[in-house]
């Protein structure tokens, strides 16, 4: 018997097997009942001592390479062979694994939602500081000092540093951008600026003292008060994808004249009157009104070259309303018990 | 402000539209009606006036007026007819000298003589209520009626209860004080004006009355004030005493002089029938400097294009008229002096849009040349890290601007101060954005099971002083709490962060000791790192230190990141080029290291780096062991060393050449010893 015969040849066609019945054959073959290498090892009685001793060794790690090679190859054909799913089965209704993303918070959501229908309606989003001076934040906004109109305006006052020139305080409206854009960039303009502001006032479930604005202006040779019924109608329309009536009460800010509030027929009753608008029909959204000669001035534009519309809307409430949240002060609050819904 | 319907409808011949359809017009044209309470048979409205129509429209008449404009009604004639005693003279009861002429533009007044002091009738002691004032008596209740009805304060005083027979309107002296009317004592100083008899101040001039002058059961005969002060004038004296009148809150809103004389005489006719007693011949008015209509001329072709109306003259002349103003054809209008916000066109062209009805105004899209919206970087990058931290698991937060005047003190002293802090626990502006979100983990470990590992962070504004300036920083900060491995967690999220934001050179250092010494209080200095970019230091991470851990009552290990976002958004970058991936094979050998515990990696992956030169391609490491089987103080590294050409095969032996530079460049460090090599 040629062992080394045997040894190629069976080595031969292991590396040829395509699949399992063939590979099936080929331990039948050799390492069967009748296999050739277990005859091999049957017949070893026969041999000589030294034969025995020789051979035996050599068809001993010759069987074990081979059973090794078939037993990976099982293993491989196996795993490329189709399985039957018929006889698996998983439980649907166990919790999923843990979900590893993280939430943003709902202004933020809010927020690049407002700023990018602006920005398709062709307006820039620009920032500004959250710490101002008394002239942008009131005197260049037409607002004089001792005059009754800053009440409507709490404000933190900074104990001044040194070296500032002006009294400092926290603004207490996104509109003192209006004023910064104007004084660096030539009309035509289209801006919203989107921030954080302050007002020192008690909270509730509707004030906060820190809270988020986004301030719009848009400036050009002939900007109207039917442009901005336009425009904010239709932001108010993408925002809350639905078709909503607009009206504008006549209202007052130093900073604009005419001056309006905004106010939306009420996105639950349409208007009939309902607990959601306090059976008024409409929702307040903001203030609004035609850019004041007097705000052109403070920002070295000639009033008689420019018209403009302006207007300011509250971040916190247009998430509050998206969302149906009853309380300002969530928003802040930290909870993540909150902020996972988002 | 409180209004009664009835009211309103006195001033009328023809009817008002029905309290809920005025309503109606007034919110959409005038004032926002904020509530509508019935009591009795009567409405009382509760308007919004703003503060621009305080001089008007802080009374009945000035409401009547906007219904003129608004409705069919009429208003009925203002002026009165009064009788008065033909004998007397106020003269031989009265004088009056006003020192001040800029504080006090115009006083007037009038005597009325054996008055009867006894309870107001009914109807008067109800609209008092009604619009939200308290009865007194027939005298007190008459100055608060006309006040309510056309705005001008009032004030009586005890005429036998006058020093002198004279009133000096001057400033006060210093340390001069005063018992009011409210039962306190007021100390006034030469910046507050006061109404006074030749001994001392009789009253807080547009404030608040006397006491010594009071109208009392046994007054019989009485002086009647009806003044005009400077609005700034009484608010800075408001506020300094802190003392808020009805009298007060429209005095310094500014109010018209023209006024003073109507008012007088209706009060002094209504005194008249309710307490009877004879008004003296004549007033007494000091009148400075008088007031006139302005006139403004209105351009059409203007109030067209701000409103985007077709408006006719005839329509505008209609809408002018309406509201008491005279217009003649070409649109020049006087207005009347009780109109004290109307001062330029502006003014004219919101009338007419709120008169005509801004609901009558079609939308009209504006026609304006194509401009594109910038793109803002910032704010790009911004959502773009925010993104990032939300797909690597974090909260996104939004935490207080201000922080305890507690840890504040304890922090640093560069804190921005508020003049007006909200309370102990918003106290300064907050200098980081750590401590809150800190605030936010001990929060949290009362409402969280402890086993749970959270990731939170914020991106918001931070406030410090600087050199005497005040800074204001964007920054970035996020931590993880409850994760045994935070410190590589929260790494391998600022590597992802950063590398989504278009950087690559990100080098982690040690914490270098800055003048700065704010951010030594916070860090764990030998658990913590500076983040670099292109070797510019943007922020930290590390662990946070176990003082303001247990300052802030945090039980947990924190590890945390904080990066100067605007320093971050210098080095953000949109650009990116390929690299070409190499066709040729590549061959992996590893290398097992035993080193010294505090010998950093980095200082191993430098030497594989520079011995291996350009063809080492990458260097993994993939096992770290310290502990049993090893020396204390000996820590076991692994790597794999990955080799690879960009243009052609690397032979066997040469790859086994380099590596055994590698090794040998490694052995030269004495206390580092190559374990094993082992070829794959």
């Amino acid at each position: 018997m040629d062992i080394q015969e045997i040894k190629n040849r069976a080595e031969r066609e292991i590396k040829s097997v395509q699949n399992i019945e063939e590979l099936k054959k080929i331990s039948q073959k050799y390492l069967g009942k009748k296999g050739e290498i277990t005859l091999v090892l049957r017949s070893l009685k026969d041999w000589s001592e030294q034969e025995k001793k020789k051979n035996g060794k050599i068809v001993n790690q010759f069987k074990k390479k081979l059973l090794n090679d078939i037993r990976e190859l099982e293993k491989k054909f196996q795993q490329e062979m189709p399985k039957d799913d018929t006889k698996e089965w998983i439980d649907i209704t166990l919790p999923g694994k843990k979900n590893l993303i993280g939430h943003l918070h709902p202004i933020t959501q809010v927020k690049r939602e407002v700023e990018d229908i602006f920005e398709r309606l062709g307006f820039s989003v620009v920032e500004g500081p959250e710490i101002e001076t008394e002239k942008y934040n009131f005197d260049a906004l037409n607002i004089p000092k001792d005059h009754p109109a800053r009440d409507a305006w709490d404000t933190f006052w900074l104990k001044k540093p040194e070296k500032e020139k002006d009294r400092l305080l926290l603004r207490t409206h996104t509109s003192p951008v209006q004023i910064r854009y104007m004084e660096k960039h030539n009309p035509p303009l289209r801006i919203v600026a989107p921030g954080r502001a302050f007002r020192y006032e008690a909270t509730d479930a509707s004030h906060e003292i820190n809270f988020y604005q986004i301030e719009g202006l848009m400036v050009d040779k002939e900007v109207s008060v039917a442009n901005f019924k336009a425009i904010i109608g239709r932001f108010l329309e993408m925002f809350f994808k639905k078709s909503v009536k607009i009206r504008l009460r006549p209202s007052y800010f130093p900073f604009t004249e005419p001056s309006f509030e905004i106010d939306m027929s009420c996105l639950v009753c349409g208007g009939k009157g309902c607990s959601v608008c306090s059976q008024r029909g409409w929702l307040e959204m903001g203030g609004a009104g035609m850019v004041h000669p007097e705000v052109f001035k403070s920002a070295k534009l000639n009033p008689k070259n420019w018209q403009g519309f302006a207007f300011g809307l509250g971040l916190d409430r247009l998430t509050m309303m998206k969302y149906k949240i009853d309380d300002v002060r969530l928003l802040y609050s930290g909870d993540l018990r909150f902020l996972k819904q988002f | 402000m409180l209004f009664s319907y009835n009211w309103l409808q006195s001033f009328f011949q023809n009817k008002l539209p029905t309290p809920k359809k005025l309503a109606e017009i007034l919110t959409l044209h005038s004032f926002e009606v904020e509530g509508i309470k019935k009591i009795g048979n009567d409405f009382i409205f509760d308007l919004d006036i703003t503060p621009n129509r305080a001089a008007d429209c802080f009374s009945h008449l000035g409401i009547a007026r906007e219904c003129v404009a608004l409705t069919s009604v009429k208003l009925k004639a203002q002026n009165v007819r009064i009788e008065e005693d033909k004998k007397t003279n106020i003269k031989d009861f009265i004088q009056v000298t006003v020192k001040n002429k800029n504080n006090c533009p115009r006083y007037t007044g009038r005597v009325i003589r054996g008055v009867k002091v006894k309870e107001s009738p009914k109807y008067i002691q109800e609209r008092l209520l009604s619009c939200g004032l308290e009865p007194i008596n027939n005298i007190v209740d008459a100055a608060n009626y006309i006040m309510l009805e056309i705005g001008q304060p009032l004030h009586a005083f005890d005429l036998d209860k006058i020093d002198g027979s004279k009133i000096i309107v001057r400033r006060a002296k210093n340390n001069e004080k005063i018992d009011a009317l409210d039962d306190k004592t007021y100390r006034l100083d030469e910046s507050i004006l006061v109404v006074a008899d030749s001994k001392r101040p009789l009253a807080i001039a547009g404030i608040k009355g006397g006491k010594s002058s009071a109208i009392s059961k046994e007054t019989k005969n009485i002086f009647l004030e009806s003044a005009n002060f400077n609005p700034l004038l009484i608010r800075k004296t408001s506020k300094k005493l802190g003392l808020k009148t009805d009298a007060s809150f429209r005095f310094e809103h500014g109010m018209d002089s023209n006024m003073t004389e109507l008012a007088i005489d209706r009060l002094a006719r209504l005194i008249n029938e309710l307490g009877g007693g004879k008004i003296v011949k004549n007033r007494v008015d000091i009148f400075s400097k008088k007031t006139l209509p302005k006139k403004i001329k209105l351009d059409l072709i203007q109030t067209e294009k701000l409103l985007g109306l077709k408006i006719s003259k005839k329509e505008i002349i209609k809408i002018f008229k309406s509201l008491g103003f005279e217009v003649d054809s070409k649109l020049q209008v006087k207005i009347p002096t009780w109109r004290l916000d109307i001062t330029e066109k502006q003014d004219l062209i919101e009338e007419i849009g709120r008169i005509y009805g801004y609901e009558k105004i079609t939308s009209v899209f504006p026609k304006l040349v194509l401009m594109p919206a910038q793109k803002n970087e910032e704010i790009i990058w911004q959502e773009r890290t925010k993104n990032i931290l939300k797909a690597s698991g974090f909260f996104e937060l939004y935490n207080y601007s201000f922080i305890s005047k507690k840890i504040g003190d304890y922090l640093d002293s560069n804190l921005v101060e508020l003049e007006n802090p909200f309370s102990e626990q918003l106290y300064y502006l907050r200098p980081n954005l750590l401590i809150n979100l800190l605030d936010n983990v001990s929060y949290k470990e009362k409402h969280f099971q402890k086993k749970e590992k959270i990731k939170i962070f914020e991106l918001g504004t931070v406030f410090r002083k600087e050199v005497g300036e005040i800074e204001e920083k964007k920054m970035l900060a996020g931590m993880i709490f409850g994760d045994e491995d935070g410190f590589y967690v929260l790494k391998g999220v600022i590597d992802g962060l950063l590398q989504g934001l278009g950087m690559s050179d990100i080098f982690y250092d040690n914490f270098q000791a800055t003048p700065d010494n704010s951010q030594r209080i916070l860090w764990n200095l030998n658990k913590s790192a500076e983040i670099k970019i292109n070797g510019k230091e943007i922020g930290f991470i590390g662990e946070l230190s176990s003082r303001i851990l247990s300052k802030l009552g945090v039980k947990v290990p924190v590890i945390a990141f904080e990066i100067d976002f605007d320093k971050l958004v210098g080095f953000c970058s949109e650009e990116q080029e390929y690299v070409k991936i190499s066709k040729f094979p590549s061959a992996v050998r590893d290398v097992s290291i035993l080193l010294p515990f505090r010998v950093k990696v980095a200082e191993v992956l430098n030497e594989i780096n520079i011995a291996g030169g350009e063809l080492v391609q990458d260097v993994d490491i993939f096992d770290i062991y310290e502990g049993e089987g090893l020396t204390e103080g000996r820590k076991s590294v692994a790597f794999h060393i990955v080799f690879q050409s960009k243009n052609r095969t690397l032979e066997g032996g040469e790859i086994d050449e380099l590596f055994r530079k590698i090794i040998k460049a490694l052995e030269k460090n004495a206390d580092w010893e190559v374990r094993k090599e082992k070829y794959a």
